[in-house]
């Protein structure tokens, strides 16, 4: 195979024919360009998916209340369902090896004053784990900690917008605000990936904010992280176990979708996924659709290429080239051609990708690129292609009599 | 060297059949120079395919240098093309992207004979006929004499028992015709056997015997005397 006479017979071949070459390659070259392309660009929505839920932890479960609809237990529907301190003392105890990060949400809308600037904001109330849970990314000062939780601690961690209000430029980190009239200082300020909106919020430990209204232990949401390393199966049915478990506590129906709803993002990023799988899947498809056309091209040409070459096969089984030996050399050369064009195809392709990947930003589409895994199939389907493109018309050169083939008058 | 037995060979031509070669008995001696002589439609491009083993006879024995040649198959066919036989075609059918000695060492290249020889053995037969400096010459480059010089070359090149030439003469001029039957005479000199086809009378003088074929059977062999070409150069 690594013949050096071989190998000087193709280049001999290929130089002598380089419109015919070009061709050929040019072919299947487009090909892989546009498969590349093609699952290069499922890849950016993919990816422009995923982005648009980052500003959360993608393994994350919000666990709302509501008012029941239906009689249950003993109760009338129409209740109230409301979450106190030791719901989630029960979720932590029932599932102990399923829940990472923990925390209550405790919302409340306040007037805040620095100096003479005011604003209206909504506190949202908190244990430290909220942090991970909403992937809050603290610029400056710290988060609330468990010492702020144990001490009920006046303090607050404020978003980059409520800063610029209140703060303008001085630096917030050790002043003290007044939210709706009681002091509280300010440790930390965040931003927020997901939007602006997000960082308009403050953040105020959750048992400050307990006590300030009417000393109470209710939850107005509880938010959790499960393990990462959970399946989409086993992300679902922990959600539906917290579930069930939680309507018995309230002694609420099973049936009834009201009184606790139960939002894991593991079922939206179900739909997604299979829907980008859909997707990619089309796009494989078309691709290898557009490569068969290729590889029929190529094969077409080839064909073309032993028809203008019967009377050069003719001499050299005249001159004794044994038939093993014509498929060779055609087989080879087809072959090499396509690896050859293919990969220049690819090249250009990851060039392009390279080059426009990393600047294109939208909400839809995030840079686009390929997996190595795509480009060796790529080039698995190149020189199956090839040899398949050459396969044929070799077999027909291969059989070409002789006789036949040195008829020339 | 050739001895053929009762040779027939028919081509079915839609729903009839052409008989061709209608029973030739023919043996070719170590050395001679032999023109087989007749008109298109005589059989004598289909006797020189046959006897190259390009083409199957439907019946009959053909022995050459005592290997019976009978149901080979396209491999084997190759192999004793390429061990026993050398082409010389009317048109050249050099090989147009390859240089003259490129095209005398590609028989040897068939044989699996090494790069270095190779070379060595084209510049040498490429020396006997008297194109050395034209070695790395494209044909497009050479005239038709010396294209056929050069493939008669080649067709010495892998040393064969026997050379066969079809109408060698047939696409050139008178002059250069004499000087390719000069080349051809001085090879079969050396003591090669040599069969040659054409319909040319001044040239089937030049060979040592003339075999007429009118009709599928051979109606003429005769020993002549030869007209050495060498005077007309």
């Amino acid at each position: 195979m690594f013949d050096r006479d071989v190998w000087q017979e193709i280049f001999h071949s290929i130089k002598n024919n380089k419109l015919r070459t070009f061709l050929t390659g040019f072919s299947v070259g487009w090909g892989i360009f546009i498969l590349v392309m093609l699952l290069a660009s499922v890849n950016g929505m993919q990816n422009g998916f995923t982005g648009q839920f980052n500003d959360d932890a993608t393994n994350s479960i919000f666990i709302r209340t509501g008012s029941t609809v239906k009689a249950y237990g003993g109760f009338e529907a129409g209740r109230r369902i409301r979450f106190k301190n030791d719901d989630i003392e029960y979720i932590q105890k029932s599932f102990p090896d399923d829940y990472v990060e923990i925390s209550g949400r405790f919302y409340r809308s306040i007037s805040a004053r620095y100096k003479a600037e005011t604003g209206t904001y909504t506190v949202t109330a908190v244990h430290p784990d909220h942090q991970v849970i909403e992937k809050t990314i603290v610029t400056k000062g710290r988060y609330i900690n468990e010492n702020d939780i144990r001490a009920k601690a006046k303090v607050a961690v404020i978003g980059r917008k409520v800063a610029e209000d209140l703060f303008d430029k001085e630096d917030p980190i050790g002043q003290f605000a007044e939210f709706n009239g009681l002091p509280f200082r300010v440790i930390g300020v965040f931003t927020d990936e997901g939007d602006d909106n997000a960082e308009r919020g403050i953040y105020a430990p959750i048992t400050t904010y307990q006590r300030i209204y009417g000393n109470t232990d209710q939850v107005d949401v509880i938010t959790l992280t499960y393990n990462p390393d959970y399946k989409l199966q086993e992300a679902i049915a922990f959600s539906d176990r917290i579930e069930t478990l939680l309507k018995r506590k309230h002694r609420i129906s099973p049936e009834d979708q009201a009184g606790i709803r139960v939002w894991n993002y593991a079922e939206a990023f179900d739909d997604i996924s299979n829907f980008t799988s859909v997707l990619s899947a089309i796009s494989i498809g078309v691709g290898l659709l557009i490569l068969i056309a290729g590889i029929v091209g190529i094969g077409n040409i080839m064909v073309f290429i032993i028809k203008e070459r019967t009377k050069e096969i003719g001499v050299r089984k005249a001159l004794g080239a044994a038939p093993g030996q014509i498929v060779k050399l055609v087989l080879f050369e087809s072959v090499f051609i396509t690896a050859l064009s293919g990969f220049i195809g690819l090249l250009f392709a990851t060039a392009i990708l390279a080059l426009v990947g990393p600047n294109i930003q939208s909400d839809a589409f995030a840079n686009p690129s390929v997996r190595m895994s795509t480009v060796i199939t790529a080039t698995i389907i190149l020189v199956v292609a090839g040899v398949l493109a050459g396969l044929i018309p070799a077999m027909k050169a291969a059989n070409v009599k002789p006789i036949v083939a040195l008829r020339d008058k | 060297m050739i001895q053929i037995k009762d040779l027939h060979k028919s081509y079915k031509m839609g729903s009839n059949s052409l008989h061709v070669l209608k029973g030739i008995d023919f043996n070719v001696e170590d050395g001679e120079l032999v023109a087989i002589m007749g008109s298109s439609g005589s059989g004598k491009s289909t006797l020189l395919n046959i006897l190259g083993m390009l083409d199957n006879a439907d019946t009959g024995d053909y022995i050459l240098d005592g290997v019976p040649i009978k149901n080979l198959n396209e491999t084997k066919a190759a192999q004793y093309r390429n061990k026993f036989l050398g082409f010389i075609f009317q048109s050249f059918n050099l090989i147009n992207y390859k240089t003259a000695a490129e095209n005398v060492a590609l028989p040897l290249y068939y044989q699996k004979v090494g790069r270095k020889e190779r070379q060595e053995k084209a510049l040498k037969y490429l020396e006997q006929v008297g194109l050395k400096e034209w070695a790395t010459h494209l044909p497009s480059e050479l005239s038709g004499g010396q294209k056929q010089r050069v493939a008669i070359a080649r067709a010495m090149a892998a040393e064969p028992k026997v050379l066969l030439a079809d109408e060698p003469t047939g696409a050139l001029d008178s002059k250069t015709s004499y000087e390719v039957m000069d080349l051809i005479q001085k090879i079969n000199d050396a003591g090669n056997t040599i069969l040659v086809v054409t319909h040319e009378p001044d040239i089937a003088d030049m060979c040592k015997r003339i075999v007429h074929l009118r009709d599928g059977v051979i109606v003429e062999d005769k020993k002549v005397e030869q007209v050495r070409a060498q005077q007309y150069v």
